[in-house]
């Protein structure tokens, strides 16, 4: 029993994509098929992820390009052009780019003092609370919004800047809680205390130390949040149109109804901020900033 | 009569996220329920007015006609076949890369370590509409893996545009950064000693992956499953832009039976599936939280 599982794990860790054999990190036997087998493994994973985007990028700046040639046959800015001539892809481009900063504005305000009760005070039916709100994640998006435009309807919300926020924000709260509990938490109470031991109050204690110690965490959490926003289509197309047409729901008409070069353009358009971010937050989210927020305690 | 002030204070404090959760998602999911039951009327008033084919539960508390109904559509079932299948496969192969890629990082250097995560990490900042468009346009007919195939004379090579295959690589790729993450950074916390002195018994790295690593690193491992299964099962634009029309994925196929066809109940129905499916794969995860929990109140 125990040795079929076992050989099976064995013959899967031996085998993964990219073929990288078992005894590529024994000192002894093979060192060096195994830095080959790293480095072919790394070009794979670098392809695979990096290869699409490459693609695209490539199709921005496309003229003519017939396969089967590897490279476009002739070069061109045309398709720039016609983006930021299209008065209502720029507008989207505007619209986007306000909701994103207010979304990422309410998240906070609503999330993060609730991130820290949750963190430091010993509320009643906190694990309860955090358990609920990973539930809510589950049910499917489109499920909701069919219901919840019923309730728009009522509240007078549909194709309203507010009703746009509110759906785009309903992504954001379960990071938005998690992740910046889960900073405050891991702040050592003992460098709180002995703050307060040398006289500091409250408010200084929580400005000069917990918050700076948690920084990372909330910073993963409000990049993470601008994201989704700027990435939310299905909701804001229910709610927002036609007013609100943001960048994302505006890509849906563009890969169907234009050439891959339109589509192209706006997609390396979108994808500037996200990267941006990402360099601002690489080191935070790799130092487990983000896993530490899943991990209910 | 203070402290319960006090505990007030605290839940008054911890409560706006949950109450906008509450508000927004709970009470939605609820009249949901009572929608696809045939209760037309009410809080469903406003949608079901203008509805097309919806089965009332009339006098009776409730029908499962509208289930029913949509479960002996024989393209439904095919459609829900497809989408365990490609959850499946996906999650299975997410977890199989991640697990290689962290597993590396955690027994390579610093250096490498670091260069390999930050690569598997790029997708989680790129929107996924974007994400999913450009692997269609990579792995599609006339995209680059076409392309190289051809120049290598394997003219053989499928298109993984429009397809379930296809899919299930998008998937993939938009789930990676969050398993990486998870499971590299549990990595991370096991202590060199842990696995030396394991090597030092005799253990082969795989065997203290195995037998050291794996149970150490057991919860991250079932939050990157339960997250990744659940965000695939609901998923509407990686299907929509990469997938085929048929079979199709249920994320998207309820999206068109309400936005096309205008048949909400449907639409309901086939969201409380995906649900019901969800559930089932964050039982793991609701277990092991409530175990590791109760571990740490009681030790």
């Amino acid at each position: 029993m125990t040795t079929t599982a076992e050989r099976t794990a064995t013959s899967r860790l031996e085998a993964p994509p990219g073929g990288r054999p078992r005894q590529a990190r024994r000192p002894t036997g093979g060192y060096g098929l195994g830095r080959v087998a790293l480095v072919v493994g790394v070009c794979v994973l670098v392809i695979f992820i990096f290869g699409p985007i490459l693609w695209l990028m490539l199709w921005a700046f496309a003229g003519i390009w017939h396969y089967p040639a590897l490279l476009p046959q002739r070069w061109s800015l045309s398709w720039w052009r016609q983006v930021f001539d299209y008065p209502q892809l720029v507008r989207s481009v505007g619209l986007s780019f306000t909701f994103a900063p207010v979304v990422m504005a309410v998240s906070a305000v609503v999330c993060l003092p609730a991130a820290y009760a949750l963190a430091r005070f010993p509320v009643p039916g906190r694990r309860t609370m955090l358990v609920v709100l990973f539930a809510a994640n589950a049910f499917p998006k489109i499920g909701l919004y069919i219901t919840i435009a019923g309730l728009f309807y009522a509240l007078h919300l549909m194709g309203t800047f507010f009703g746009v926020v509110l759906i785009q924000l309903l992504g954001t709260i379960v990071f938005m809680t998690w992740i910046p509990a889960a900073a405050f938490a891991s702040v050592p109470r003992a460098l709180e205390d002995a703050a307060r031991d040398v006289g500091a109050g409250r408010v200084r204690v929580f400005l000069t130390v917990t918050l700076p110690l948690a920084a990372p965490g909330i910073l993963v959490a409000l990049v993470l949040s601008f994201l989704a926003s700027l990435d939310e289509a299905q909701g804001t197309f229910l709610v927002g149109v036609p007013r609100y047409v943001t960048m994302p729901v505006q890509m849906y008409s563009l890969v169907s109804d234009y050439p891959p070069q339109a589509a192209a353009v706006f997609a390396v358009l979108l994808s500037i901020p996200s990267v941006v971010l990402m360099l601002l937050v690489r080191r935070h989210v790799l130092g487990g900033s983000l896993a530490k927020g899943f991990e209910i305690r | 009569m203070k402290a319960a002030l006090r505990r007030g204070g605290y839940l008054l404090a911890a409560s706006p996220p949950v109450a906008l959760v509450a508000l927004f998602i709970g009470v939605p999911i609820a009249v949901t329920v009572i929608y696809t039951l045939g209760h037309l009327g009410g809080p469903n008033a406003a949608v079901s007015s203008i509805a097309l084919h919806q089965v009332s539960a009339g006098d009776r508390l409730l029908t499962f006609g509208a289930y029913r109904e949509v479960f002996d559509e024989p393209n439904f079932r095919a459609d829900l076949v497809a989408t365990v299948w490609v959850t499946a496969a996906s999650v299975g192969i997410v977890l199989l890369l991640a697990w290689t890629i962290a597993l590396f990082a955690r027994l390579s250097g610093r250096r490498v370590a670091g260069i390999l995560t930050s690569l598997a990490v790029v997708p989680l900042f790129i929107p996924v509409v974007i994400g999913s468009y450009a692997i269609l346009q990579f792995w599609s007919y006339g995209g680059f893996m076409k392309t190289i195939a051809h120049a290598v004379g394997l003219s053989g090579f499928p298109a993984l545009g429009f397809t379930l295959g296809g899919v299930v690589l998008a998937e993939v790729w938009v789930s990676l950064p969050f398993a990486v993450l998870m499971i590299s950074s549990g990595l991370q916390a096991v202590p060199d000693s842990v696995f030396e002195a394991a090597r030092d018994a005799g253990a082969s790295t795989l065997q203290a992956a195995w037998s050291i690593l794996l149970p150490m690193n057991l919860l991250p491992t079932i939050i990157a499953t339960c997250f990744t299964g659940i965000s695939i099962l609901g998923s509407f634009t990686v299907p929509y832009l990469v997938g085929p029309t048929s079979p199709n994925l249920l994320g998207p196929l309820a999206t068109e039976t309400f936005q096309s066809f205008n048949q909400p109940q449907q639409a309901e129905v086939m969201s409380m599936v995906i649900f019901g499916l969800a559930i089932v794969v964050a039982l793991p995860y609701l277990w092991a939280t409530y175990r590791s929990n109760r571990d740490t109140a009681t030790s």
